[in-house]
């Protein structure tokens, strides 16, 4: 049987196909944006003709399509949610627009304050009162939800939150509201708190609840359609969708909670990197055509953020795989400042007019423009000849930058990959140093088409020993969806402290969370040999604010005794040191949630070993050689190119050189060496 | 026109715009540091706090990210330890908290680490952060009651901490032992040294990798392009002499008619120069609302860089550009000791902000800000009692952030509406009510934005905040110093004024009565405290507005359909059934004509 992994990015909808036989090929469609069921097919009918099938004939011997989509994050993107309206607790009606304060610069005033998610005229407060320890201060008012609902009917709302105060310690008000909400409304789509994100910080959960809420309908019918067009076309095998925490689920789990596919895609490139290099630290690096995303891996974990942003000044949520997202990518235009500062980046020229090279009417220099300057980038093999660059035109754009920091055109045409090169490693340093990771102890992992020609110089300033290039480099995160497990997670907060354990509360809150999963598990048919459950918890010091993820191990017994607590502090004194480099083994910690994965692993053989350094390498011939500045000092230097499609396995190739694939062009600096492992990726060892 | 070319010709402009980016990620690094492994509330919810990077000669290399009043004159915060100290060595770090050494006020402790790159002393490591309590006779750090130094509790004139890395036991137990809840204190302390250190390990890291020669480049290039970035500002600014005072509400006891703050601003264009005369202003006060030499000099930068293009680098080059004249024993000069300036950071700094900022506006529009929004009432009270949730029973003091002052209407923007004061430019986090309900035995009632509490303008000064809390059993101490009371921002270019603030009890009858401005009030159960933000001015003519943007804040209601009419001339109708209002075309057309017949 053949397994799928289906990606839908901006431009192209990426599938890899695992053939019966164990191989993988990548094939890629346009994407169809409005229609995005309408690339997920096409992409398989591209897949079946690579292998002389007809489309039913392949679907039939599919048996599992793993899809990273787009849909939700689109609809947020463009603003195509469902108008959604909000119930929150009486005193407490701009939980949306006043958020934790929304970050500005220090320095400006010219700009204007962000309207909330949803509007102020679609928030209704009702009356009732929970406190911090759950106890009720004040009954829910029944009339203000009748009231709420019957104005969010007659306003032509499609979905709504529920959203109150300390629901997620005592959920009673909520789940009355939504009752209450069906006798008044049988059948409209209800999103609560206390099930979408259950955290303290009212805004969090809220804006969670709000964004799950508005995508209800949009993603229910996505997944509606997708099933139905599957199944008539044959298919019979299992659909899984990637969700944001670098999992999968089955298509009813996530039409019950469709916040948990928002931005799931890119959070597959990890998982990707995690299965090629197992249990160790990794950055992923990816560059495209407008931004740079940068994830990373501690020890095996992929590091998940409480804090990422869906807009400018709106937060998720939720927590999601932490995915840094920067301005620099191909088509990152250059520019100088008023006082001769040269910047790259954040605008774009996108696809459209794209580089100047692309000779689509862009005149202004980008990133891509000074590579093809440099030599980095041939001119006549872009994509693989697909596109033909105008080499002339980037050294028009180029020479506009250069002659306002008066300096060479090859001088410029450095200074902008520099540059970017810099604003990358900015967006790499972000994730690392801030998570306790050290960039120089990690291994950097490379998706994208762009990237190869970026991440050599980027590894030599960071001083990394070791860098990978994928072969599916270009469609790292459809792999990954094919070496992805299904994920499901659940949350319950049961404060206590370290000095005064609560183990009956903590110990039933575990117990609750094991069922759930369980339940998770059974109603997903996963079977007993694949299971497994992670569990963490969320600890700080006394009179922190902030928390970090511990995960720890739960005893056989799956309660936690007095014996086995202090384990639990050390973990969290550990982790602790390790994110911000102190700990303090007298505090009192205290625990605030608890978190339990359902893991469905899937079957998956192990990925390639990295090739010994010092191995016998075969030094295969350059296809011919070009004229290359890699380095500050206008000096460009003839260098041999390679054609990577043809290397063989247990090849070497040193630094300079140049490899080309069909999708991504790999620059290598003087003494750097690539080998090539089994299954064809590039594993360079840096001097 | 020569000078420039010679200047642009002379440094690399990639070693400049990578370095650049990489001071400002060690920055990021540091604050992220601090913000998250704090332990008082003001530090990691509220972000009271800032990173600075300087030369060893005490140049401001890299501030940005930062609370303004933090930083802007943090050149004067490292000064004082090579003035001090003859033997400053590597491993090195200096505490305090003297407003008469550089400090801000005594409550903003600041910790300065030197980096040597090679031996060779080139960098200070600053992290200043906000203490929740500095050993007072009572639980406030900020009060302006406290008339001298002896009345704020500790002060740390510049005092080696540690040395080889390590902490110096006896100061620190000099400090835990003078501090409430010192633990909480100690916490915050080693944030700031993982934050310092850090920074340290970083510019070491820089200094190995391009060598000290070219970072020493870096820097002079640095300020050049700070220098230059400033002076193209200022040279697209208009000539003259502008003057702008404001009153500071009157202080009972301390200022009873209030204070008026006056800047006057002379741009030099062609000079490429801005000169802030603070001089001629009232003397020091009987009380704790004088500023520090720090605070005065960083409010005349502020004042004129919240008028400049804000991507400048806020770096010694571009305030080299402001020169600020202060005069000895002046409340917003250099200070006599040993008076008190507990306040230094708000009050009579956020005016003399406003004063600086306006002074702009008399240039016409699209120059200058309205005045934004005077801080410090019961929405952000430190409070302080007993925490019996858990069955034992335990102390707490810390500040609250439920509430923010709002900000001011400029030419083409809206104010911005969680911006506290003047001095934090907006930096600062708003509280989650659930944390502080999580932390403190209280509850907040009410948190939501008021209705027609603003300055209205064709540009509007944001609109104010309100609320409501209470303690849970156990009385509450709640010490604010509530600058806005009397005196709300004023508007410009015809904009209306702000609204000033509230600060109530409620009764457990249900009654209110207006408290003191300057105030500490115990809470019983079953009492409230009720508050208002201030809001910012406006900016033009509330009837040069756009009525869309009228009718929008009719939906979110920040004002309703009778202040659309009366004060904006635009009539908006309630369609049935549905939620938004829409603007009655003809109806506004004629209100607007007759108010330029001289109706209004």
């Amino acid at each position: 049987m053949f397994r799928v992994g289906v990606d839908i990015g901006g431009t192209f909808t990426d599938c890899v196909i695992q053939t019966p036989e164990g191989k993988t090929i990548i094939v890629k469609s346009p994407s169809t944006p409005g229609n995005f069921a309408e690339g997920f097919m096409n992409v398989l009918k591209v897949a079946a003709d690579r292998f002389g099938l007809g489309f039913a004939d392949f679907l039939g011997k599919v048996s599992v399509i793993v899809h990273g989509t787009t849909v939700s994050t689109n609809a947020l993107v463009t603003r195509r949610t469902a108008r959604t309206g909000l119930m929150a607790t009486r005193g407490h009606p701009d939980v949306l627009t006043l958020r934790e304060a929304p970050r500005k610069k220090a320095w400006d005033w010219r700009l204007d304050y962000p309207d909330p998610f949803v509007p102020r005229n679609l928030t209704m407060e009702v009356g009732g009162r929970i406190d911090s320890l759950g106890n009720e201060i004040e009954p829910l008012s029944e009339q203000d939800v009748r009231a709420a609902a019957r104005r969010f009917r007659q306003a032509g709302v499609e979905a709504i939150a529920v959203s109150l105060l300390w629901a997620f310690v005592n959920p009673s008000h909520e789940v009355r509201v939504a009752a209450i909400i069906e006798e008044e409304w049988p059948g409209v789509p209800v999103s609560l708190g206390h099930q979408v994100n259950p955290i303290p910080r009212e805004y969090r959960r809220t804006i969670a609840t709000a964004i799950d809420a508005s995508l209800r309908p949009v993603v229910n019918a996505y997944v509606d359609a997708l099933t139905g067009a599957l199944a008539s076309a044959g298919f019979g095998g299992k659909l899984l969708i990637a969700n944001c925490t670098g999992g999968m689920m089955p298509p009813d789990e996530i039409i019950a909670s469709p916040i948990q596919s928002v931005m799931s895609g890119p959070t597959m490139a990890p998982v990707a990197a995690r299965y090629a290099a197992p249990d160790r630290d990794v950055v992923v690096a990816d560059m495209g055509g407008t931004t740079f995303d940068v994830a990373a891996i501690r020890s095996g974990q992929i590091l998940v953020t409480p804090e990422a942003m869906i807009y400018d000044h709106d937060m998720l949520g939720l927590p999601k795989v932490d995915v840094r997202s920067v301005g620099a990518g191909g088509g990152s235009i250059a520019w100088v400042d008023d006082g001769g500062l040269l910047h790259v980046g954040p605008q774009s020229a996108g696809a459209r007019p794209g580089p100047a090279c692309y000779g689509l009417g862009g005149d202004m220099a980008t990133v891509t423009d000074a590579n093809v300057v440099l030599g980095i980038i041939d001119p006549d093999f872009f994509l693989g000849g697909a596109i033909r660059l105008d080499r002339a035109l980037a050294e028009q754009a180029v020479d506009r930058i250069a002659g306002q920091l008066r300096i060479s055109r090859l001088e410029a045409a450095y200074a902008i990959h520099a540059t970017s090169n810099h604003n990358m490693i900015g967006a790499i340093e972000d994730i690392t140093v801030n998570e306790g990771l050290n960039p120089r102890d990690s291994l950097i992992v490379t998706g994208g088409g762009a990237t190869g020609c970026h991440i050599a110089g980027m590894a030599q300033a960071l001083g990394l020993p070791m860098f990978m290039v994928p072969r599916l480099s270009s469609g790292l995160s459809a792999f990954g969806g094919l070496v992805s497990d299904i994920r499901w997670q659940a949350t319950a907060s049961a404060y206590s402290d370290s000095s005064n354990f609560a183990f009956d509360r903590v110990n039933q809150a575990l117990l609750d969370l094991t069922k759930r999963c369980t339940a998770f598990l059974d109603r997903s048919e996963i079977s007993q040999e694949t299971r497994t459950m992670e569990v963490a918890f969320m600890g700080r010091y006394q009179f922190q604010s902030w928390e970090i993820e511990v995960p720890f191990r739960l005893p056989e017994s799956g309660a936690i005794s007095t014996a086995n607590l202090s384990s639990l502090t050390k973990a969290f004194h550990d982790v602790h040191r390790r994110v911000y480099g102190i700990a303090n083994e007298n505090d009192r910690v205290e625990f605030v949630s608890w978190k339990m994965t359902a893991v469905g692993r899937t079957d998956r053989q192990p990925a390639a070993a990295p090739p010994l350094a010092g191995s016998a390498m075969v030094e295969p011939a350059a296809k011919g050689s070009r004229s290359v500045c890699f380095e500050a000092g206008a000096k460009a230097r003839s260098i041999p190119v390679y054609n990577g499609g043809s290397l063989p396995v247990g090849a070497g190739i040193h630094g300079p050189a140049v490899i080309e694939e069909e999708t991504t062009t790999l620059l290598l600096l003087p003494g750097m060496t690539a080998r090539v492992d089994i299954e064809g990726n590039y594993w360079v060892e840096c001097a | 026109m020569h000078d420039e070319e010679e200047t642009l010709a002379g440094f690399d402009p990639l070693l400049l715009a990578v370095l650049s980016n990489r001071m400002q990620s060690i920055v990021r690094e540091m604050s992220n540091i601090v913000k998250k492994s704090s332990r008082s509330t003001a530090i990691t919810n509220a972000r009271d706090f800032s990173c600075g990077l300087l030369t060893f000669d005490h140049r401001l290399v890299c501030v940005e990210e930062a609370m303004p009043v933090h930083v802007t004159a943090m050149d004067l915060a490292t000064r004082p330890v090579t003035d001090l100290f003859g033997d400053v060595a590597e491993g090195d770090a200096f505490f305090s908290n003297s407003p008469y050494h550089g400090g801000t006020h005594h409550a903003d402790m600041t910790l300065c680490v030197p980096v040597y790159l090679d031996g060779v002393p080139m960098f200070w490591t600053v992290a200043r952060s906000h203490h929740a309590d500095t050993g007072a006779h009572v639980p406030t750090t900020m009060d302006a009651y406290m008339r001298t130094v002896y009345e704020e509790g500790m002060h740390i004139p510049v005092v080696r901490f540690q040395s080889q890395y390590r902490d110096r036991d006896d100061v620190i137990r000099w400090c835990r032992q003078n501090i409430r809840e010192s633990h909480i204190w100690y916490g915050d302390y080693q944030a700031q040294v993982g934050a310092a250190r850090t920074a340290e390990t970083r510019l070491k890291e820089l200094g190995a990798r391009y060598g000290r020669d070219s970072i020493r480049a870096f820097v002079e290039a640095w300020m050049e392009y700070g220098k230059r970035r400033a002076r193209a500002a200022i040279a697209a600014l208009p000539a003259g002499t502008f003057t702008w005072t404001c009153r500071h509400d009157p202080v009972p006891g301390v200022a009873d008619e209030g204070i008026p703050i006056t800047a006057k601003v002379t741009i030099q264009p062609d000079a490429g120069k801005i000169v802030v005369d603070l001089r001629d202003n009232p003397d020091c006060v009987d009380g704790g609302i004088n500023l520090s030499e720090a605070c005065a000099t960083g409010a005349g930068r502020i004042g004129v860089f919240y008028n400049l293009d804000p991507s400048l680098p806020h770096n010694d080059g571009s305030a080299s550009c402001i020169e600020v004249l202060l005069r000895d024993g002046c409340i917003v000069g250099r200070p006599s000791y040993p008076v008190g300036t507990s306040n230094a950071t708000m009050g009579i700094n956020d005016r003399l902000i406003n004063a600086v900022q306006c002074a702009f506006a008399q240039l016409g529009s699209p120059y200058g800000l309205a005045e934004g929004g005077t801080e410090f009432g019961a929405n952000m009270g430190v409070i302080s009692g007993i925490d019996d949730r858990t069955g034992a029973s335990s102390s707490y003091i810390n500040m609250l952030f439920l509430g923010l002052s709002t900000g001011p209407a400029v030419h083409g923007h809206d104010g911005w509406l969680t911006y506290e004061a003047p001095n934090g430019g907006g930096v600062l986090a708003l509280d989650q009510v659930e944390i502080d309900e999580m932390t403190y035995p209280i509850l907040v009632e009410e948190r939501k934005i008021s209705t027609n509490a603003m300055g209205m303008g064709q540009w509007n000064g944001a609109p104010a905040m309100q609320g409501v809390y209470r303690p849970l059993t156990q009385p509450m101490t709640v010490a604010y110093c509530s600058d806005g009371d009397v005196n709300p921002p004023a508007g410009v270019i015809g904009g209306g004024q702000g609204t000033p603030a509230i600060n109530a009890k409620r009764l457990a009858d249900g009654s209110e009565i207006q408290l003191p401005a300057f105030h500490m009030e115990t809470l019983n159960a079953g009492e409230r405290i009720v508050f208002r933000t201030v809001s910012g001015g406006g900016y033009g003519d509330p009837r040069d507005r756009d009525a869309a943007r009228v009718a929008r804040d009719v939906d979110r209601g920040w004002i309703d359909a009778n202040v659309a009419y009366e004060v904006y001339g635009v009539a908006v109708i309630q369609p049935e059934g549905g939620v938004d209002c829409v603007v009655d075309g003809d109806a506004t057309a004629r209100l607007r004509a007759a108010s330029t017949l001289g109706v209004r």
